[in-house]
C-alpha cells in the first residue's frame, strides 16, 4: 500500500491537471473550508479510504463507501437494517503533528499575487486538515525572529490552529536559531514537525537551527517555499531591489546577475537538500505555483515512510 | 583675457542638464521590493568608489568638451591697450574723407571738420601715412600719402567749400583705392561729414573697405536744423504790345523741426544786378511755396538775373541764377505759285502766328516774284506746293540752302514730276506719280522718325497721336530715298524726307499742308508738326537760362546757341578761335583753338562769362547761369551707423563713434587671434577620446556590471 501511495503521489506530481491551482483557492476566504476542499479532494482521489487506524476501540458507524474495505462492513447491522454500514474505530496514531510557520517579513513576498505566506498558510492548513482526518494531534508555532504564536498539539485544537493560521501576518525580520531552540524545548512529546519557511539563511545555520527538534526524536519535515521570482529572477529593468526584512536597498542590473543568481539558489536548495537530509530531515521545495496536492501526497508519503521505518 | 560675446558662457550650464536628469531619474526610479539580498550580495561585484572613479572621468571628459564650446561661441580673446596695440601691430594708413559738398556751409561746419582733422593729424604715429581727400559727389585726394604732418595740416587748410552736393560712394572708392594700394597692414579711414541722408544712396552699398580698416565716422550734424531754400524757378515770357515780358515764379522750401513756428523773409527778384522787385512771405516747417512775381518787361540783349531770399545759416542755397537772352524770331518765306496760293499757306501761316519760343514772321511771296533779297536773313523758306521751279530761283534757293538756309518742300496737286527738274541736286530723289488712297478711305503714318528733332517732341505718351490723320493722295518719289526718311505712310511711301546740302538743310513733305489732299491739318499735332519742322529746317537752338553745378558745358556750342540761336552741327567745321571763360569766382579759363570741344566743366555757383577770344564786330560774349544741386537743401542726417554698417565688412572693426573706439578694437583683436577655433579644435579632441575611452571600457565591463550606491554590508 505504502508502494502503491508512492507511485500515486510521484503521478500526482507529474500531472498538474488533477490538482487546484492555489490562486483558484485563494479566492475561497474561509480557510477551513479551503483546507477541507483540498484535503476532501486529495482523499477522494486515492481511492480509498484514509482511516488508518488500526484500534479496537469502536468510535461510530457510517455508511459504507465504495472503496472502504468490505471486511469493515457491520453484518449485524446490516442483518438489522438490510443497510451496509461500516465500524469507525479511534485511530491509534495519537500522533502530535507540529507545524513551525515561518512568519517573518520575507514570506509576504509575492511576485504573481499569492504570498509565499499565502501559500504556507494554505499548506498548513491543507496539512493541519488532514491530519485531524487522521487523528493526530496537532499544534501550531508562528515564529519570526521569535516565536510568535504557540498553540500545544492537542486533538481539540483544529480550530485553534486554524485561527492561529489565519491570524498569521509578516511583520518582522526571521531568524531560525532562537524560535526553533524554544519550539524544541516546548515540545515534550515526540512527533511529527512540520516547517514552512523560505529558508533565508545559510543551510548550516538552518540545520544548527532544526537539529534540536531533530535530536528530540521528532519526525522533521521542511518545506521550502519559494516564489517563482526567486528562482528564475525574471526581471528586466534595472532597479534599486530591497530586502523586504532589512530595507536595504541594492542597485541591481538583472541581466548581468541572472545566471548568477539561479546558480546560487540552485546551489542553496542542493546545500539544504544534502545537509538536511543527511539528518534525517525530510526536505521538500515548493514554489508557489505549485499545487497543494502536492505538498500532501509529499507529506503522506513522509508519514507513510516514517510509520514503516519507525 | 576678455570675451567678446560673454552671454554665450550661459551655454555651459547646460552640463547641468544630464546631471540633473541623472540624480533625479535616480530618485524617481523603481525599488523592487525582494524577500532577500542574501544571494545578490553574494555576486561579486566592482567596489562603488572605483567605477564612480571611472565613469567621473568619462563625465570630466564630456563636460570639458562642453566648456571649450560655450568658451569658443563666448569668443575668447586677450585685450590689449590700444597705445601697446599701436606700438605692437606697426604704422598705419589714414585717409582723412573730409565732405565740402555746400552743406558743410552750414554754421560751421566746414572749420570743425578742418579742426577735427588737424587734430586727428597731431595724434599720427612717426610711421603712419595718411591722406587727406575731400568729397562731394565727387572725390579729390588732396595729397599723396604721407607721414609729414606739415603737408597734411596744409592740405586741409587749404580745403574750401565746393558748390556741389553730398555723395559718399566717391569718396569711399577713392579712400579704398589708396588703402588698397597702401603696404601698411593697418587701415584706419577717418570720415568727417555731417552725415547728409541724401548724400547715401543705394550703389554706395556696393563700396566696400578693404578687410580690417577701422572707420571712424566723425559726425557734425546739427541735432537741428534750419534752412531755407530757393528749389526751383520757372520763367514765363509774352509779348504784349510788342515788348517782351517776363513772369517769374520761384519755389521757396523751408526745412525745420515741426514744432518750430512759422518763419517770415523775403525773397526778391534781381535783373542785372537790380532789385525790381521784394516779396515778404511766411513759410511753416518743412513745408514749400511758390512765389510769383508781377511781369517785368525783358531788356534787349542778354541779362542776368537772380531769386534771393534773405541770409540763413546755409546761404548758399538762398540764391537761384537765370540768364534772359532777347527773343529770338525764325524768318520764314512762304513761295507759292498758281490761283489757290492763299489757301495753300492758310493753315501754315495761321500755326506759325501762333508761336513765342521762338516766334515766327512769316512772309507770303510768289515764286516769279522771288529776289536774292527776299532769302537775306531768312531761315526758312517754304516752298508750298508749285508746278515749277525755274533756273533763276532754283539757283538762288541752292545758294540759300548751302549757307545755312532751310528749305521746306510741300508738293501737291499743283506740282508734278517735272517741277523741280531744274534744282533736283536740292531733292534727296526724283519725283514720281500721285498715289490716291481714296477709295480705301485713306492712308495714315505708320513710321515716324522719333530720333530726328522734328519728331523727337511726340516720342513720350500722350504727346500727339499722328495715327487720326487721314492721307487721301501723296506724290511718290521715282525711287524712294533710302536715307534721310524722317516719315513713312502705311504703304512704305515716304511722307517726310530730309537732305542736307551745304550748311542747310532740305526737307520734303510729300503731301500738302493744307486740307485739300489730307487733314493733317486739322488734327491737333498739326501745330506743333509744323513748328517743329520749321525749327528743324531752321537747325534753331535755344540756350537754356541756367545749368547745374556738375554739368559740363560746351562752350563753342553754348556762344552759338546764345548769340545766333542756332546749333552748329557735330561735324562743323573746327573753330578757329580760343574760347575764355570767366568763373564767377572771377578766375579764369582759356579753351584753346587746338582742342576738338570746348568743353567746360561747371563747378561754381553764379555767372559764368564765356567769350570768343577773336576780333572783329558785333555780340561774342555770352553768359551762364549755374545753380547748385538743391537736392543738398534737405539736411537731414543719417546714422553714421548705417553707413558704417554699408560699407564695411563684418570683420572690420568699426567706431560707430569716437568713444565707441575701444569696443570696436576689441572685436578687431578678437578678430585676429581667433582662439575661438582653437577651442573647437580641442572640443572636438576630447569628443574623439571621449568616444575611444567609453567603447574601451564597454568591451571591458564584458557585460557584467553592478551599480553599487549605497555602501556594501560585506
Amino acid at each position: 500500500m505504502a508502494r502503491r501511495s508512492e507511485r500515486d503521489s510521484a503521478s500526482g506530481v507529474e500531472s498538474h491537471f488533477r490538482f487546484v491551482d492555489p490562486k483558484v483557492l485563494a479566492r475561497i476566504a474561509n480557510l477551513n473550508l479551503l483546507a477541507r476542499s483540498v484535503v476532501e479532494g486529495f482523499i477522494s482521489g486515492l481511492h480509498r479510504s484514509t482511516y488508518l487506524g488500526r484500534s479496537v476501540d469502536f468510535a461510530e458507524h457510517r455508511a459504507y463507501m465504495p472503496g472502504d474495505d468490505i471486511r469493515r462492513i457491520d453484518w449485524r447491522l446490516f442483518a438489522r437494517t438490510d443497510r451496509f454500514y461500516v465500524k469507525e474505530f479511534e485511530a491509534d496514531t495519537n500522533t502530535s503533528f507540529t507545524l513551525v510557520l515561518d512568519v517573518s517579513r520575507s514570506m509576504s513576498f509575492g511576485s504573481e499575487g499569492l504570498t509565499k505566506l499565502d501559500y504556507a498558510r494554505f499548506l498548513a492548513a491543507s496539512l493541519a486538515v488532514f491530519s485531524q482526518k487522521q487523528r493526530d494531534r496537532i499544534g501550531i508555532v508562528t515564529f519570526d525572529e521569535d516565536i510568535v504564536e504557540f498553540v500545544p498539539p492537542s486533538a481539540k485544537h483544529l480550530e485553534i490552529v486554524l485561527h492561529t493560521i489565519d491570524r498569521a501576518s509578516a511583520q518582522k525580520p526571521s531568524d531560525y536559531r532562537r524560535p526553533l531552540l524554544k519550539v524544541a524545548e516546548a515540545i515534550h512529546r515526540r512527533g511529527i514537525v512540520v516547517l514552512i519557511s523560505d529558508l533565508y539563511d545559510e543551510p548550516e545555520a538552518i540545520l544548527d537551527a532544526v537539529k534540536g527538534l531533530r535530536y528530540k526524536g521528532n519526525d522533521l519535515i521542511v518545506f521550502h517555499v519559494l516564489d517563482p521570482a526567486e528562482l528564475r529572477f525574471p526581471y528586466a529593468e534595472a532597479a534599486s531591489y530591497q530586502d523586504l526584512e532589512t530595507g536595504e536597498a541594492v542597485p541591481v542590473i538583472p541581466e548581468y546577475l541572472r545566471e548568477e543568481y539561479r546558480n546560487l539558489v540552485q546551489e542553496h536548495v542542493r546545500k539544504l537538500t544534502r545537509t538536511l537530509g543527511d539528518n534525517q530531515i525530510d526536505y521538500s521545495l515548493l514554489d508557489t505555483s505549485t499545487p497543494l496536492d502536492y505538498a500532501l501526497f509529499h507529506y503522506l508519503a513522509t508519514r507513510e515512510r516514517m510509520t514503516r521505518t519507525r | 583675457m576678455s570675451l567678446l560675446a560673454p552671454l554665450f558662457l550661459l551655454g555651459a550650464l547646460a552640463l547641468a542638464v544630464p546631471v540633473i536628469i541623472h540624480l533625479t531619474h535616480r530618485e524617481k526610479k523603481d525599488v523592487v521590493a525582494f524577500p532577500s539580498l542574501m544571494f545578490l550580495r553574494k555576486i561579486p561585484y566592482r567596489s562603488v568608489r572605483r567605477q564612480k572613479l571611472r565613469h567621473l572621468f568619462l563625465f570630466a571628459l564630456r563636460c570639458a568638451a562642453l566648456v571649450l564650446i560655450a568658451l569658443a561661441f563666448a569668443r575668447p580673446f586677450f585685450e590689449s591697450s590700444r597705445a601697446s596695440a599701436a606700438s605692437t601691430l606697426g604704422p598705419r594708413e589714414v585717409v582723412f574723407l573730409v565732405d565740402h559738398s555746400y552743406s558743410m556751409g552750414y554754421e560751421d561746419r566746414l572749420s570743425r571738420a578742418k579742426a577735427e582733422v588737424e587734430g586727428r593729424i597731431q595724434s599720427l604715429g612717426g610711421e603712419d601715412l595718411a591722406s587727406v581727400v575731400v568729397f562731394s559727389d565727387r572725390a579729390e585726394a588732396l595729397n599723396q600719402p604721407t607721414s609729414e604732418k606739415e603737408v597734411l595740416r596744409a592740405a586741409v587748410s587749404g580745403v574750401e567749400l565746393s558748390a556741389r552736393a553730398t555723395g559718399f560712394g566717391p569718396g569711399l572708392k577713392l579712400a579704398k583705392r589708396i588703402l588698397d594700394d597702401s603696404k601698411l597692414s593697418r587701415k584706419e579711414v577717418v570720415l568727417v561729414t555731417d552725415f547728409q541722408r541724401l548724400g547715401f544712396e543705394d550703389e554706395d552699398d556696393d563700396v566696400w573697405l578693404p578687410a580690417g580698416t577701422v572707420l571712424t565716422p566723425v559726425d557734425l550734424s546739427s541735432k537741428v536744423t534750419e534752412n531755407l531754400a530757393v528749389t526751383g524757378l520757372t520763367l514765363e515770357r509774352d509779348e504784349v504790345s510788342g515788348r517782351e515780358r517776363l513772369t517769374a515764379s520761384a519755389r521757396v522750401t523751408r526745412k525745420a523741426p515741426p514744432e518750430s513756428g512759422p518763419l517770415g523773409s523775403r525773397i526778391s527778384l534781381e535783373i542785372d544786378g537790380r532789385s525790381l522787385q521784394t516779396k515778404p512771405f511766411e513759410l511753416a516747417p518743412n513745408s514749400s511755396v511758390t512765389l510769383s512775381f508781377d511781369p517785368v518787361t525783358v531788356p534787349a540783349g542778354e541779362a542776368r538775373g537772380a531769386v534771393r531770399i534773405s541770409d540763413d545759416a546755409l546761404p548758399k542755397d538762398n540764391a537761384y541764377y537765370f540768364v534772359l537772352s532777347s527773343g529770338q524770331a525764325l524768318s520764314v518765306l512762304s513761295l507759292e505759285e498758281g490761283a489757290r496760293r492763299a489757301r495753300r499757306s492758310f493753315y501754315v501761316e495761321r500755326a506759325l502766328e501762333i508761336g513765342d519760343r521762338p516766334s515766327f514772321r512769316t512772309e507770303s511771296k510768289a515764286l516769279s516774284q522771288l529776289r536774292a533779297a527776299d532769302l537775306d536773313g531768312r531761315d526758312v523758306v517754304i516752298l508750298n506746293d508749285v508746278p515749277a521751279l525755274p533756273a533763276a530761283p532754283a539757283a538762288l534757293l541752292s545758294e540759300f540752302v548751302e549757307k545755312g538756309g532751310g528749305l521746306v518742300v510741300v508738293l501737291g496737286e499743283g506740282s508734278s514730276r517735272s517741277s523741280f527738274t531744274e534744282a533736283s541736286e536740292l531733292l534727296p530723289a526724283a519725283l514720281g506719280g500721285i498715289v490716291d488712297r481714296a477709295r480705301d478711305w485713306g492712308g495714315t503714318l505708320s513710321y515716324l522718325d522719333y530720333g530726328s528733332p522734328v519728331f523727337e517732341v511726340f516720342n513720350a505718351p500722350h504727346s500727339g497721336d499722328f495715327s487720326g490723320a487721314k492721307f487721301f493722295r501723296y506724290r511718290a518719289f521715282a525711287s524712294p530715298p533710302n536715307e534721310g526718311v524722317l516719315a513713312r505712310y502705311d504703304d512704305g511711301v515716304p511722307a517726310l524726307v530730309e537732305r542736307r546740302v551745304g550748311e542747310g538743310r532740305v526737307l520734303v513733305w510729300t503731301s500738302t499742308l493744307d486740307t485739300f489732299w489730307n487733314d493733317l491739318a486739322r488734327q491737333p499735332v498739326f501745330l506743333p508738326f509744323v513748328h517743329q519742322l520749321v525749327k528743324h529746317g531752321a537747325s534753331y537752338a535755344e540756350a537754356a537760362s541756367w545749368h547745374r553745378v556738375g554739368e559740363v558745358l560746351d562752350a563753342d556750342r553754348y556762344l552759338q546757341m546764345a548769340l545766333e540761336g542756332e546749333a552748329a552741327e557735330d561735324d562743323a567745321a573746327k573753330r578757329s578761335f580760343d574760347i575764355v571763360v570767366t568763373a564767377p569766382s572771377s578766375r579764369k579759363i582759356v579753351l584753346p583753338r587746338t582742342e576738338e570741344k570746348a568743353l567746360l566743366p561747371l563747378e561754381e555757383q553764379g555767372f559764368y562769362e564765356v567769350r570768343r577770344a577773336r576780333t572783329g564786330g558785333g555780340a561774342s560774349s555770352a553768359s551762364a547761369a549755374v545753380n547748385l544741386d538743391t537736392a543738398e537743401s534737405d539736411l537731414s542726417p543719417l546714422d553714421p551707423e548705417e553707413l558704417v554698417a554699408a560699407v564695411t565688412f563684418r570683420e572690420t572693426a568699426t567706431a560707430a563713434a569716437a568713444g565707441a573706439e575701444a569696443d570696436e578694437s576689441r572685436e578687431a583683436q578678437e578678430g585676429r587671434q581667433a582662439y575661438w577655433w582653437y577651442l573647437l579644435l580641442g572640443a572636438l579632441l576630447l569628443f574623439a577620446s571621449e568616444t575611444l575611452l567609453s567603447n574601451r571600457l564597454s568591451i571591458a565591463a564584458g557585460g557584467k556590471a553592478i551599480l553599487k550606491t549605497t555602501t556594501p554590508v560585506e
